[in-house]
């Protein structure tokens, strides 16, 4: 065959993925996204009798690869959504911000994130999907608080800032785990 | 002029020669197709290259690093000479998105006009043209900006300034920065395209004079050693590269008083 014979490799070439719609601009959601309440969390490391100057709520695993959100954080109030006064009194206690990636702009295995499976001697970037942490500064509140009580709930209402059609907009707060951690002076 | 200190300057400050500098680069960036252009550049963030850092310091990550403002820095350093090779003297501008009415309300004004004297406003919007992503995109980007008044403050911004550790600080105004991208939503308000919106850079160019003024209160502080020769690619810097902003050539003011010597009122 010459060299610049013209090679048909068409029914032997890989599928490059299933081919989408036009994607859109995202916007906010006008909808629910599911607020997360935990169960009651001890905070006897908190009274009165301790000593600290800073408590932060941290939360680990955050996945932020579809919609844009803000989480907003509730200590102790079990009915907290998104129209609840952000104030001391209803127990808010601070917001943390993710920017989403906007959903999946690749093919079938793209936004997969494997780092716990990373060979010793791969030393590519992470994935940029590998999850997030936040921590919010939570001191006031929770001082107050736990005078009163020796357990508090938090409680985390989502409002969607940016999503697209490839993007869940309830089951928007997907993370790992979360604690309090207190700083002494 | 070239060789000098570049100064970038606060939207809300520039004069009409400055705006009209920063809309011309943007329009001729915007009209290149090679990897001089817009297009190029913007997608080095997300869609369709995914070079950004953000969110990147987690216990399952390989590497504890977090790149978000070197990343950026870098980018941003190799944005502006684009756009000062298209109009030279041009530099990048911040937008104070502290600024509340009667100074600004929300989106300024010079990224929010449709067209000027006739043409296309070059830093209201981009026409994005990636036929061949998975979903494709091919239209022109979009805002859905929030109420201005849930735009971020300057204490948020003192509170970020006050924290003297490096990990601290730099994820107290990451979420800052998170805050705005959701603010303007659209396009911005995700990682995937929001660097195709012209006011991106603007943002950036206010996260990275934040961490500025951190620098000029702490120094480098306790950025871990072993972040200073990780690599910012695509682009030829390493963390320590970037660490001086006056070494990449630039600085920030926040605005000038030029006060005249001379002229018919001198006593």
């Amino acid at each position: 065959m010459p060299d610049n014979a013209k090679v048909d490799t068409s029914s032997a070439a890989p599928n490059a993925g299933i081919r989408r719609n036009m994607l859109g601009v995202p916007k906010r959601s006008t909808g629910h996204a599911r607020i997360f309440t935990s169960k009651p969390l001890p905070v006897d490391f908190a009274g009165p009798e301790h000593r600290y100057i800073r408590v932060d709520l941290e939360i680990d695993g955050i996945s932020h690869s579809e919609a844009s959100y803000e989480g907003r954080i509730f200590l102790n109030n079990l009915n907290a959504d998104e129209n609840t006064p952000r104030t001391p009194e209803s127990g808010y206690a601070g917001s943390f911000h993710i920017f989403g990636h906007g959903g999946c702009l690749g093919d079938p295995g793209h936004c997969d994130v494997n780092e716990k499976n990373r060979e010793a001697y791969d030393f590519r970037p992470p994935h940029p999907l590998t999850p997030a942490k936040k921590r919010v500064t939570v001191t006031n509140v929770l001082r107050e608080l736990a005078k009163k009580s020796s357990s508090i709930t938090v409680t985390v209402v989502p409002i969607v800032t940016a999503a697209n059609e490839l993007c869940n907009t309830e089951d928007v707060f997907r993370f790992s785990n979360m604690r309090f951690v207190t700083y002494n002076a | 002029m070239a060789d000098e200190i570049r100064i970038r300057l606060g939207v809300h400050n520039l004069n009409d020669e400055q705006i009209a500098a920063l809309r011309r680069s943007f329009h001729e960036m915007m009209a290149i197709s090679d990897n001089r252009g817009y297009q190029y550049l913007a997608g080095l963030h997300g869609v369709p290259s995914w070079y950004c850092w953000h969110h990147q310091q987690n216990a399952q990550s390989a590497q504890q690093l977090q790149l978000f403002l070197p990343w950026h820095r870098a980018y941003l350093y190799n944005f502006e000479m684009s756009m000062r090779d298209r109009v030279a003297g041009v530099t990048l501008s911040w937008w104070d998105w502290t600024l509340r009415p009667p100074r600004q309300n929300g989106i300024p004004q010079i990224f929010s006009v449709a067209e000027i004297g006739g043409q296309v406003n070059a830093l209201a919007g981009f026409q994005i043209n990636l036929p061949s992503t998975n979903p494709p995109i091919v239209r022109p980007t979009g805002r859905d900006p929030g109420n201005p008044a849930e735009l971020p403050t300057q204490a948020d911004i003192d509170d970020a300034l006050s924290r003297t550790d490096w990990g601290d600080f730099t994820d107290a105004l990451e979420n800052i920065h998170d805050a705005v991208h959701g603010w303007v939503s659209g396009d911005m308000g995700v990682v995937g395209t929001a660097a195709f919106d012209p006011i991106f850079w603007s943002h950036h160019a206010m996260i990275d004079r934040i961490w500025w003024q951190w620098q000029q209160r702490n120094g480098n502080g306790n950025i871990p050693s072993s972040m200073f020769d990780a690599v910012l690619a695509p682009f030829n810097f390493t963390v320590r590269d970037v660490l001086s902003v006056t070494a990449l050539g630039y600085t920030y003011t926040a605005g000038q008083a030029v006060v005249p010597l001379g002229g018919p009122n001198a006593r």
